[in-house]
């Protein structure tokens, strides 16, 4: 088991949470695995290649829910099992990708990569996407220092 | 002479078939992996180590390439290994091509 907890404040992640929520149903609608595809000549080695990766973006997902269900994470405590590592990491980053589609489009990468000075006058949606953008990453950034 | 002329039929089709073959299984493909804005530095250099088994130093200078270059060439080999690896770094979600290394 591993377990540890986050140097962020309970109420900024029960804050987040309802957000996470929401992205987290628009990233099961579907991860768009064709922007990141090889070039193929052939459809049926294509269309292999994607289902398998979607098929399995199921157990990241299933990592990240249970994450996301945990009575303790509110309060920034994470505790999962050590053969959930690998997929809750991938599932951190899936969702990472739909913020960064949904809440955060009109973001430039630039400012994105650089940390966002001017979050204040962002619009209320914008904000609440990139703290939840910054808790993933923390997660993420956190579990990585603890398998080290 | 029979053995000849049988050789100059054989030069044809078949064996320039053959030879596109060989040319194609022989040519080495690059593993790719392009930079986003998304992945943080200590997850791509975990992923480099965890799918190429590359030690601490090789995975970070790797990893700074992308950032800072915007690619970096991770593997170059055979196409079937290629293809391999470009899965489970996709799996990881980088952005991952594969090319010809001409």
């Amino acid at each position: 088991m591993i377990e540890f907890s986050l140097q962020v404040e309970a109420r900024i992640i029960r804050a987040v949470l309802p957000e996470l929520e929401k992205l987290f149903a628009l990233s099961v609608k579907g991860e768009d695995f064709s922007e990141i595809l090889p070039d193929f000549d052939d459809p049926d080695f294509k269309e292999a290649w994607i289902e398998g990766l979607k098929h399995e973006a199921k157990d990241d997902r299933n990592a990240l829910a249970r994450l996301l269900k945990s009575p303790r994470f509110k309060y920034g405590r994470v505790e999962l099992e050590e053969s959930d590592v690998d997929d809750l990491l991938r599932g951190l980053t899936a969702i990472r990708f739909t913020i960064r589609k949904t809440s955060l489009k009109e973001v430039s990468d630039e400012e994105l990569e650089t940390g966002m000075s001017s979050i204040s006058s962002k619009h209320p949606e914008v904000q609440i996407g990139y703290f939840a953008y910054l808790l993933m990453a923390e997660v993420q950034e956190r579990l990585i220092q603890e398998i080290s | 002479m029979a053995f000849d002329n049988a050789s100059s039929t054989l030069s044809s089709p078949l064996l320039e078939e053959k030879t596109e073959l060989d040319e194609q299984l022989g040519t080495p493909w690059k593993v790719i992996v392009l930079n986003d804005p998304v992945n943080l530095m200590n997850y791509v250099v975990m992923v480099f180590k965890k799918v190429f088994g590359y030690n601490d130093t090789k995975a970070t200078k790797h990893m700074m390439e992308v950032h800072e270059q915007g690619k970096s060439v991770l593997w170059v080999g055979e196409r079937e290994q290629a293809e391999n690896y470009a899965y489970q770094l996709q799996r990881w979600r980088l952005q991952t091509i594969l090319e010809k290394d001409d």
